[in-house]
């Protein structure tokens, strides 16, 4: 608790990052030795978000809904199509070769897979200290193994276990392990990709907190990407709703879990089941009908409207924009954005 | 699917082994009955005792939820339910599985078969890989009735587009002859649970059926699942680790740990107060989406491996309860009775903690 | 330790070292560098039955090539040609060669050739395929519409055909000639391996994780991509050394590969099958024959072994 109200306070900092209508558009091709394009898949499509210092800011939305690809542009393994990328007022979205792997230092991701995120020919003591070896100014040699360890140690692991290899450690310790790689640049921001989604129940909590004491700990700045909307609620203070490439509502974590007005982020909480059978019946449930439509031909308009109950001619025609609706203070991407809160008890 | 018949009752007691038949069902006894079934496997760094001593029963119209992490044996028990087992390495080393008073595990191979086509069906959580690729979902479904009821094609046809329609595939008749890589994920899964539904079977088995599906489809798989056990009155074993979506659908509730049961109870008193250590840490160490600013409480380390299981209690190592009794002295499953849920629910209420009356007065 | 104070008021300091303590105790610092994926490999290798004796025939046949004289006293210059395809006996136990040549110092000196030809093949169709395949594999893109079109086209020549045609042109009957047609014949099945092995390995989320650290492509290749993705070519290079020994005594046979003077394996094989149904002389073809398809056995069983050790699906 004493958490949400230190962050809380601190979210008026200084803005560490600042993404400007990011798009990112991947070809589709056909042929082999001659390619022509045929389309593209529109995985991100206009993206406006900031993170402050200290702050998390969470995103969710289902498969497909381009997360992974945004997570994938703030650490510049993917090259946006437009828009920028700016990490304490530099845009790094146009760097290259020295000055970009510079820039890289200060932005770092944590991956999802705790079994494919690490090399597995590699000791743990390779792994993290490789950092160190692409960027040797940050460490003479006859220091990084003191600095290892101590990395394994803020991570919770023990420092003599230097030598051992991944698969002699589990998922939740695996992953301790690709937060210290990330760590060990000492970056200002950590882009955390689904961290803790292939985690068993009780070994999420473990991960969550040391995530969380981390971040009090160093003043890091969050991304946090997730499915589970319950993780992020924990975790983040700030809250963005994606879906098929665009941003449809952002706000507070009180802004989007307690009073949404967009009906996918509605739809998309009442959907989140509650650990408490008392609550059975007794919440107000909206089920989506259909699937998403594919990224490569999306709806007109209003992107959502294709599964929407309140859609109406103008969801088809006008692409609605971001901006506080409906009474509420927070932005929301919808014509008839109006608040409706679907988590808690109603009766 | 590994069809391997081989439930292989290893050390049958006693010379001859009698088969029981499938006719002698007894419609008035319990729809399933599973005691004390044990299953291991047998690896070359020594034998894992996936399954040890499971307990648990199901009638007609109701939800069972089996919970617990991986590799805690949910999902080897269901297979051994089955008669899926992979064996070897895995054999069924003791214990009932008593469909209406009939022991499953003591049936011959063929009419082994023929319950599991008819009575007991399973849905599985990846929906791509059980169904075939190289035949379309229409064709498969069909076969089910041309090999099992001896239908024609054209009648297998017409029963493949009325189970496409139970499971609310929109525009059925179209679809029944696509491909599964032309349907998404969540309309695989319900083409796979009009393929269990099939045979009209009196138990379903759901293994993590929508562990592989976005919320929101989730949520609709979950809805169909439960509005078909409703209207076909079977019975249901959920197995997941997702404590939210027993809340929302069982009825009751066994917790596995480490090959074990170690709580089982009405799912209304289990949320209320949980009787044994693992479930309350569980359930404190998982975020709400409906509550801001929770304290998660943590399980320390790790469970233990199933070739070399600790003395005593399972849970003891990382148990905040624990005490030198609990080292020494395996648990049983004690009778529970709180202020809260007395055992008026349908279930008698049990624990396998030594001091589960402390950790419910807590 | 009847400890309900150390569970204590939920959450203390605890939860950040949760599962930190939790290793299977017991094993020191001394042991763990063995305990790479490497290591593990080896170890269950040197636990099978039948890599064991693979390896024994193969490191026997290659002490034999290394060093022959310690298979052997007898000189195979030392010829008497009147005794020629004389049968086993009198101090000639496996008889003697057509030349009157002592058969068993001949097949050990013949594995020479054999076994160079073949290692020094297997080593060149390695290499350019090693590099061929990450080249392709790494870099996609146009690298690799080249490299596979042209992978595909020297696929497409039937190998023995073209060896033949290659080495009838060249007139050359040479170790190196036989070495190179081997090699230009052989590469593009390691690139092929190699290339599938480097694209499931390049997306590996470890890549990324180094990339998104700023590490160089050589950086990459050289410490994240090849050790994964080599094992296969691991096998696939054991599997080519024994046939390679038999592509060597082919082409011999064939009249296109080693001749004599040179005495290999092939060349004795061909002189064999002059007399092999001429009662009594059948020594002549079994001897070097039966020693090929041995050693020939040899490999393939222990890539058969290491493929078990090395597949990591198996584990």
């Amino acid at each position: 608790m004493t958490h949400a109200v230190t962050s809380g306070g601190m979210s008026a900092g200084e803005v560490v990052l600042e993404v400007r209508d990011l798009v990112k558009y991947f070809p589709i091709t056909r042929g082999v030795v001659f390619k022509r394009k045929i389309g593209e898949v529109k995985a991100v499509d206009g993206v406006n978000l900031q993170l402050r210092r200290g702050e998390t800011l969470g995103v969710v939305g289902e498969s497909g809904c381009g997360k992974s690809t945004f997570a994938k542009l703030l650490v510049s393994l993917e090259k946006p199509t437009s828009g920028g990328i700016s990490v304490q007022g530099q845009d790094i979205s146009r760097l290259r070769g020295r000055e970009l792997t510079r820039a890289r230092r200060n932005i770092q991701m944590v991956f999802q897979d705790p079994y494919t995120s690490l090399n597995p020919r590699m000791t743990v003591g390779d792994i993290i200290g490789e950092p160190f070896a692409i960027h040797p100014d940050v460490a003479p040699p006859q220091d990084r193994r003191r600095r290892v360890q101590e990395l394994l140690d803020l991570v919770g692991l023990n420092p003599d276990h230097i030598n051992r290899y991944p698969h002699q450690f589990s998922g939740g310790q695996r992953q301790r392990i690709g937060i210290a790689r990330s760590l060990a640049l000492k970056p200002e921001i950590l882009i955390c990709d689904e961290p803790v989604s292939a985690l068993d129940v009780s070994i999420q909590a473990q991960v969550v907190n040391l995530l969380e004491g981390l971040q009090d700990e160093l003043g890091l700045s969050y991304i946090f990407i997730a499915h589970d909307l319950s993780v992020v609620r924990h975790i983040a203070d700030r809250v963005a709703v994606m879906y098929l490439g665009k941003v449809v509502e952002v706000g507070t974590d009180l802004d989007i879990y307690d009073h949404p007005t967009h009906p996918y982020t509605q739809a998309l909480l009442s959907a989140v089941p509650v650990p408490d059978p008392a609550l059975r019946g007794h919440r107000d449930q909206i089920v989506l009908e259909g699937d998403v439509p594919s990224p490569a031909n999306p709806p007109s308009g209003c992107r959502f409207r294709t599964r929407c109950w309140k859609a109406q001619e103008i969801c088809a025609t006008d692409v609605p924009a971001l901006e506080p609706r409906g009474g509420s203070d927070h932005p929301s991407a919808c014509h008839f954005a109006e608040e409706r809160d679907v988590v808690h008890a109603i009766d | 699917m590994t069809n391997t018949d081989t439930t292989a009752t290893a050390a049958p007691k006693g010379r001859g082994r009698r088969h029981t038949r499938l006719a002698d069902v007894d419609p008035s006894a319990t729809l399933l009955d599973v005691r004390d079934l044990k299953v291991e496997f047998r690896t070359r760094y020594g034998i894992a005792r996936a399954v040890n001593g499971v307990s648990f029963s199901v009638e007609a119209g109701e939800t069972l939820a089996i919970l617990g992490e991986s590799g805690c044996g949910k999902s080897v028990t269901a297979q051994a339910i089955m008669g899926i087992v992979d064996s070897p390495p895995g054999f069924v080393t003791g214990g009932e599985v008593r469909y209406r008073g009939v022991d499953l595990l003591k049936l011959s191979r063929q009419e082994r078969r023929k319950a599991r086509a008819d009575r007991l069906a399973m849905i599985f959580q990846d929906a791509l890989s059980a169904l075939n690729p190289v035949f379309s979902v229409g064709f498969q479904l069909g076969e089910v009735f041309r090999f099992h009821r001896g239908m024609s094609r054209a009648d297998a046809r017409k029963k493949a587009i009325e189970l496409l329609d139970l499971v609310n595939i929109p525009a059925a008749r179209q679809r029944v002859s696509d491909y599964p890589h032309q349907f998404s994920g969540g309309m695989r899964q319900r083409v796979m649970i009009a393929m269990a539904l099939a045979l009209d079977p009196d138990v379903l088995i759901a293994d993590e059926p929508t562990t592989a599906l976005d919320v929101t489809v989730q949520a609709q798989i979950m809805n169909l699942l439960a509005e078909l056990q409703r209207d076909l009155n079977m019975g249901m074993i959920l197995i997941t680790h997702d404590m939210g979506v027993v809340a929302d659908v069982a009825d009751k509730i066994s917790v596995m740990y480490a090959g074990k049961v170690v709580e089982r109870a009405d799912v209304h008193d289990i949320y209320a107060d949980p009787a044994h250590p693992y479930t309350k840490a569980l359930l404190e160490s998982i975020p709400r989406v409906d509550l801001k600013g929770q304290q998660l409480n943590v399980i320390k380390g790790l469970p233990p491996a199933l070739t070399d299981l600790p003395r005593g209690c399972n849970f003891a190592p990382r148990c905040r309860y624990a005490r030198d009794r609990c080292r020494e002295d395996t648990p049983h499953l004690y009778q529970v009775t709180t202020p809260g849920g007395d055992g008026s629910g349908r279930t008698p209420r049990g624990s396998a903690c030594h001091y589960w009356e402390e950790v419910v007065a807590q | 330790m009847t400890d309900i104070q150390s569970a204590g008021p939920l959450g203390q300091p605890g939860p950040l070292h949760g599962e930190a303590t939790s290793l299977p105790p017991g094993d020191g610092p001394s042991t763990e560098r063995n305990a790479s994926l490497w290591a593990d490999a080896w170890r269950e290798l040197i636990r099978n039955p039948v890599f064991v004796l693979s390896s024994v025939a193969v490191l026997a046949v290659m002490s034999m090539a290394l060093a022959p004289w310690l298979w052997t006293s007898l000189d195979p210059q030392d010829c008497e040609i009147e005794l020629g395809r004389q049968g086993p006996g009198g101090g000639h136990f496996f008889g003697m060669t057509k030349d009157g040549c002592d058969m068993y110092a001949s097949v050990i000196y013949g594995s020479r050739p054999s076994i160079a030809v073949a290692v020094l093949a297997t080593l060149g169709v390695v290499l350019v395929g090693i590099l061929t395949g990450i080249l392709a594999g790494y870099y996609g893109r146009w690298v690799d519409a080249i490299i596979s079109r042209v992978v595909d086209i020297v696929m497409g020549l039937p190998f023995l055909l073209g060896a033949i045609t290659l080495l009838a042109l060249w007139r050359k009957r040479e170790w190196y000639a036989v070495v190179a047609v081997l090699i230009v014949l052989g590469w593009p099945l390691v690139t092929r391996i190699m290339r599938a092995s480097v694209l499931a390995t390049k997306n590996m989320d470890y890549v990324q994780a180094a990339r998104s650290l700023g590490a160089s492509d050589l950086r990459i290749i050289t410490r994240h991509v090849l050790p994964n993705a080599i094992a296969p070519v691991i096998v696939v290079a054991t599997i080519a050394l024994g046939s390679y020994v038999a592509a060597e005594a082919t082409l011999s046979f064939l009249g296109v590969g080693l001749r004599p003077p040179t005495v290999s394996w092939g060349v004795l094989i061909t002189h064999g099958t002059q007399w092999a149904l001429s009662p009594g002389h059948a020594y002549l073809l079994l001897v070097p024959a039966g020693l090929l398809v041995v050693t020939v056995l040899a490999f393939i069983l222990m890539g058969d072994a290491l493929r078990d050790a090395l597949d990591p699906k198996l584990r």
